[in-house]
């Protein structure tokens, strides 16, 4: 079954991936990122950790806190749901014991929209901290499937081919990693992290 | 087997880690102690990676992975630059670009008694020692060195501050000297205090130099020893 994509890519195939990473995007940030899955791009800086947690955060453990900035006008409440998925997986990928009573700022300025933006937001958003030296788990990785009517599954589309299908799913997954161990003594150990799914959003009809 | 076990241990030395690459097997090792730096930490019988960087490693059995950051975590026995932001009956504030203020206590220094504390202008520029450095406490401070003298710690005055990475940093102090340190030394006159946490003071005769030297300093990061060298030549051609 083929699905003709109006950018001649075939479906599983991710648009170009442009991510630079270093002190000279944003010289005030601790750790900075820009992000672009072609048309799309994102801006992430991370500035901390700092003293200090907010009133009702955990002080025994590193809080983050998220700001989501649109390229235009005020978050709504697609925004503000962005912005909580976002929080709650940069929070299982932290270390958050190694500095309590501090405070990590991510900020996530969106500078072109043409699809795929949360997951474009996330990998900015982890770039950004392991550029900023945050202690991580390990790191991870972001797509957007989505699904046609006829069944067919499309990795990473447009915004205009998002407008013609019927179901999404963001999918986050933590990365390969190396190691000196055997393959199957990682497996036994941490087999729902290493191999797992991490976050998990849909939209639309999903059988 | 043994074989094998050694060259996977030296398999990812001197090379790139990611956060949760697994450099080590506890198991595999028997009777033998090592020491974790920063950026690693212990998961039951594996060593894996927190930050970004480049695994070290260094006889017998010291492991740490080497990276460049600006925002600066408080260590014991570090030196750094800091600069005094309030001054309390007891102690000083003192800013070292960590997640929180550090405390100089008044008594901190060679000779001090509750008679002749030093008075520090807020926004002083002074040159400390890492004494604590506790998670989820205040780092303290200290102005002389472990025999309780003032070595080269103290009030830096005049010159000119900068702020740099860590790596950068531990550039500066490395020895044999740095290259950029090095050539300049041989046609300029300077004074220089490098802090651990990023920051560089520079004083010379003339802002003149002072300003050169800092400049130079601060372009040679992400060159090469031999690039390093050059790029002062060129920039000495150009003033004189």
């Amino acid at each position: 079954m083929e699905t003709d994509r109006p950018d001649s890519q075939t479906p599983n195939q991710l648009r170009p991936l442009a991510c630079s990473c270093s002190c000279s995007i944003l010289h005030r940030s601790h750790g900075s990122a820009s992000w672009a899955q072609r048309e799309t791009k994102v801006l992430a800086a991370v500035y901390g950790p700092k003293a200090g947690t907010k009133k009702n955060e955990n002080p025994k453990k590193a809080s983050i806190k998220v700001i989501w900035k649109p390229k235009t006008g005020q978050i709504g409440k697609v925004e503000k749901e962005y912005e909580m998925i976002l929080k709650r997986t940069l929070e299982s990928i932290c270390i958050r014991t190694i500095y309590p009573n501090t405070t990590t700022l991510v900020i996530v300025q969106i500078v072109h929209d043409d699809g795929v933006l949360l997951p474009c937001a996330i990998n900015a958003a982890c770039v950004a901290l392991v550029d900023a030296r945050i202690p991580l788990k390990h790191l991870v990785v972001a797509i957007c499937c989505s699904i046609t009517d006829s069944g067919c599954i499309i990795l990473d589309p447009t915004k205009d081919q998002e407008e013609k299908m019927k179901a999404f799913i963001n999918l986050v997954f933590p990365n390969t990693i190396v190691s000196v161990l055997p393959e199957g003594s990682l497996q036994e150990g941490s087999e729902t992290m290493a191999h797992g799914i991490m976050t998990s959003i849909t939209q639309g009809a999903m059988s | 087997m043994e074989t094998k076990s050694t060259s996977s241990f030296t398999n990812l030395v001197d090379q790139s880690v990611c956060p949760g690459d697994v450099v080590l097997d506890l198991s595999k090792m028997i009777n033998q102690t090592i020491k974790l730096g920063g950026g690693l930490r212990q998961d039951c019988d594996a060593i894996s990676v927190m930050k970004a960087g480049r695994l070290r490693f260094s006889k017998p059995h010291k492991y740490w992975v080497e990276n460049s950051q600006k925002r600066y975590v408080p260590y014991a026995e570090d030196s750094v630059l800091g600069i005094v932001v309030d001054s309390r009956s007891d102690n000083f504030l003192v800013d070292i670009k960590g997640p929180t203020l550090a405390f100089l206590p008044v008594l901190a220094f060679e000779g001090g008694t509750r008679r002749n504390i030093p008075r520090f202008e807020i926004g002083t520029l002074i040159y400390v020692r890492v004494i604590k450095a506790n998670p989820g406490m205040n780092p303290e401070l200290s102005c002389t060195d472990a025999s309780g003298k003032a070595a080269e710690f103290g009030a830096l005055k005049d010159g000119y501050m900068f702020e740099c990475t860590t790596g950068q940093s531990r550039m500066l102090l490395s020895s044999p000297t740095c290259p950029v340190l090095d050539a300049l030394g041989k046609k300029l006159s300077f004074e220089i205090a490098v802090g651990l946490n990023g920051r560089v003071w520079v004083d010379a005769a003339s802002p003149h130099t002072t300003i050169v030297v800092a400049n130079a300093i601060m372009n040679s990061e992400t060159l090469s020893g031999a690039q390093q060298r050059i790029m002062v030549e060129k920039l000495l051609q150009r003033i004189q």
